[in-house]
């Protein structure tokens, strides 16, 4: 075992091991095949504890979008292991992951809203994924509550074209946070916001951590928000350091 | 909820929608058109035998189809009258008249039937008048859904029929077909005093009270075994239209012309599909991401295709109900946009969409929402 997974193991013994909601060892990622292969992970070994912010930065290339990837269950393990939360990804079919995947709130550089569908729509949109879990009155409520707590009470019924980027990006926020995912996993979220919008969006990421417990996991350059992370992660040439 | 998701992002752009309607709407009356003129075709052709007046028909062993006149001795048909069930044998004479155009003194084939004319061995729409009127000397019933080809005739006018001249004493409705443009009626008397043939081409038999059609219809193949054909209307109907599709062959003719409907429709409406995923590829890669199956995101593309569908045949429908009307009033053939055909088409226009659908959801099920990263 590598000397950054005994570090882990010793951390693992002063928190809570149930609070664990990622566990990452030994993860290594090869692009291509033949000599056309370039192995963009290698050996890494990480823990994402329940209700912390950690920031994972380091120059293009260096393998964290991969990462994060990985740990999203968007791609198939090759080396290694990655449970999330309890489940172990290794092996897990196609439609296993993308079951998984429900579970887990994403959030992209770009929002990737649909142009056709308001607000409130995009967040019903989202709620369809636990049909079940939620009663008609909720289904109808909890898409402007969340709204309203994103600051968009204003702009339920907006479509995306009339809604500025930062609106946007808080929409799809919105949409990532609705189902009350144990992990949120983020690629540079405030990386085309200004610098208000971009402490917004991190702010209510920080009150989810901190309410609901969530892990989130945040990819970026931006330096802005660092200050917000109880962790800060590097990654170069494909491991953490 | 997921009713509107494929509808919301396909009225998102309403002219696209609205023209790639308008274009799946071609495609609906492409198809419209060629089964119209399918049965079109076969209902004229096989017209006659809904208008028979009569329980049994009997025909010449060679007269294959309708169109072939084969004429059959009158003997033939006394004998069957003789025959234990059946009432009165009803001989149809027909033939070929030059009919002289009063408009334009043009002459043109017309087809003539002669029959007794209190018998009125077929159903043509006839006022009693009319059938006093075709016991007078002279006087013809002329088919008021012929071709224009005829002229304007009017009820009383006089024309001229192998240079004889004629009253017209009213109308029946018969209608053309691909072969006939139009047809006057005579009495027997009219017909042989101005010599023409006296052999008839059919005889309609009309049975007893409570007859048993079959038993005698088996017993009338039986003796006349090898020399005449025997028929219910019915059954005389089916032949015609196997006769007609197999042998003309307008099925093969008319099936091509709707395929390429078809296709064109499949093609326009996988066209706009892709177009619409491809502009929203992340949207669909996002939704995948976060858990979405593939059979829901087919929903939401297959919800974009019925409506697709569902509009191009609202559209195509209704061009094509005034396609129809002038098809039919241009060409005499009977152009009928009945419950059963139309459903046909929008079954077909519904499969035709779902099916460019599940072709461009092969766009979507491709997607590896990793690449969003």
């Amino acid at each position: 075992m590598s000397e950054q997974a005994n570090q882990l193991q010793s951390t693992e013994s002063v928190q809570n091991y149930s609070k664990i909601t990622v566990q990452v060892r030994d993860v290594s990622y090869t692009y291509g095949n033949g000599s056309a292969q370039r192995q963009v992970l290698t050996a890494n070994d990480l823990n994402l504890y329940a209700g912390e912010i950690v920031v994972m930065t380091g120059p293009s290339g260096s393998g964290k979008t991969t990462l994060l990837t990985l740990i999203g269950a968007l791609r198939a393990i090759q080396g290694g292991s990655i449970h999330v939360m309890g489940q172990s990804l290794g092996g897990l079919s196609s439609k296993q992951r993308q079951q998984l995947r429900k579970n887990i709130g994403f959030i992209f550089q770009d929002h990737n809203l649909f142009e056709s569908m308001t607000a409130r729509k995009t967040l019903e949109l989202a709620m369809q994924l636990f049909r079940e879990r939620y009663n008609s009155e909720e289904k109808k409520a909890l898409p402007i509550e969340m709204l309203e707590n994103l600051g968009l009470g204003e702009r339920i019924e907006s479509l995306p074209g009339n809604l500025s980027t930062g609106q946007k990006q808080r929409v799809a926020i919105g949409r990532a946070l609705i189902n009350n995912p144990r992990l949120i996993l983020a690629d540079e979220p405030t990386a085309a916001l200004d610098k208000g919008s971009g402490e917004k969006v991190m702010q209510l990421l920080r009150q989810r951590a901190d309410e609901n417990q969530a892990t989130i996991l945040i990819v970026t350059h931006d330096q802005r928000i660092l200050g917000t992370a109880d962790r800060i992660i590097e990654m170069m040439d494909g491991r953490i350091i | 909820m997921l009713l509107g998701t494929g509808t919301r992002i396909l009225l998102h752009h309403k002219l696209r929608f609205t023209v790639a309607g308008s274009a799946i709407a071609v495609a609906v009356t492409i198809m419209f058109a060629e089964m119209g003129f399918f049965f079109g075709i076969l209902d004229s052709q096989t017209n006659i035998t809904g208008l028979v007046n009569g329980d049994l028909v009997v025909m010449h062993r060679n007269r294959t189809h309708l169109n072939k006149w084969n004429s059959l001795d009158r003997i033939r048909l006394q004998q069957i009258q003789a025959l234990s069930g059946v009432k009165e044998v009803l001989p149809i004479y027909k033939g070929g008249i030059a009919f002289t155009n009063p408009d334009t003194g043009k002459t043109t084939r017309i087809i003539g039937f002669a029959f007794k004319p209190d018998a009125m061995p077929f159903k043509l729409g006839q006022s009693e008048f009319a059938v006093r009127q075709l016991k007078q000397s002279h006087t013809v019933l002329f088919d008021r859904e012929s071709r224009a080809i005829y002229g304007d005739i009017k009820s009383g006018q006089q024309i001229e029929l192998d240079g004889i001249q004629y009253r017209v004493g009213g109308f029946i409705s018969m209608g053309p077909n691909i072969v006939n443009d139009g047809a006057v009626i005579m009495s027997d008397g009219n017909w042989f005093r101005d010599r023409r043939s006296n052999k008839p081409v059919m005889g309609i038999v009309r049975l007893a009270d409570n007859p048993n059609v079959e038993h005698i219809k088996q017993n009338i193949k039986k003796i006349f075994n090898g020399e005449l054909l025997v028929f219910t209307p019915d059954d005389l109907r089916q032949r015609e239209l196997h006769y007609t599709i197999k042998a003309a062959p307008i099925g093969i003719i008319f099936g091509v012309g709707m395929l390429a409907g078809l296709v064109i429709g499949i093609s326009i409406c996988y066209q706009v599909l892709f177009t619409t995923i491809s502009d929203n590829t992340r949207q669909y890669a996002t939704l995948k991401a976060m858990g979405f199956s593939n059979f829901y995101l087919t929903k939401i593309i297959l919800e974009q295709a019925l409506l697709l569908s569902l509009f191009g045949f609202g559209l195509g429908i209704l061009i094509s109900s005034q396609l129809y009307g002038i098809i039919g009033s241009q060409t005499a053939l009977i152009m009928q946009l009945t419950s059963p055909r139309s459903i046909f088409i929008l079954l077909l226009t519904c499969c035709m969409c779902i099916f460019a659908g599940l072709l461009a959801m092969r766009k979507v099920t491709k997607m590896e929402p990793a690449e969003l990263f």
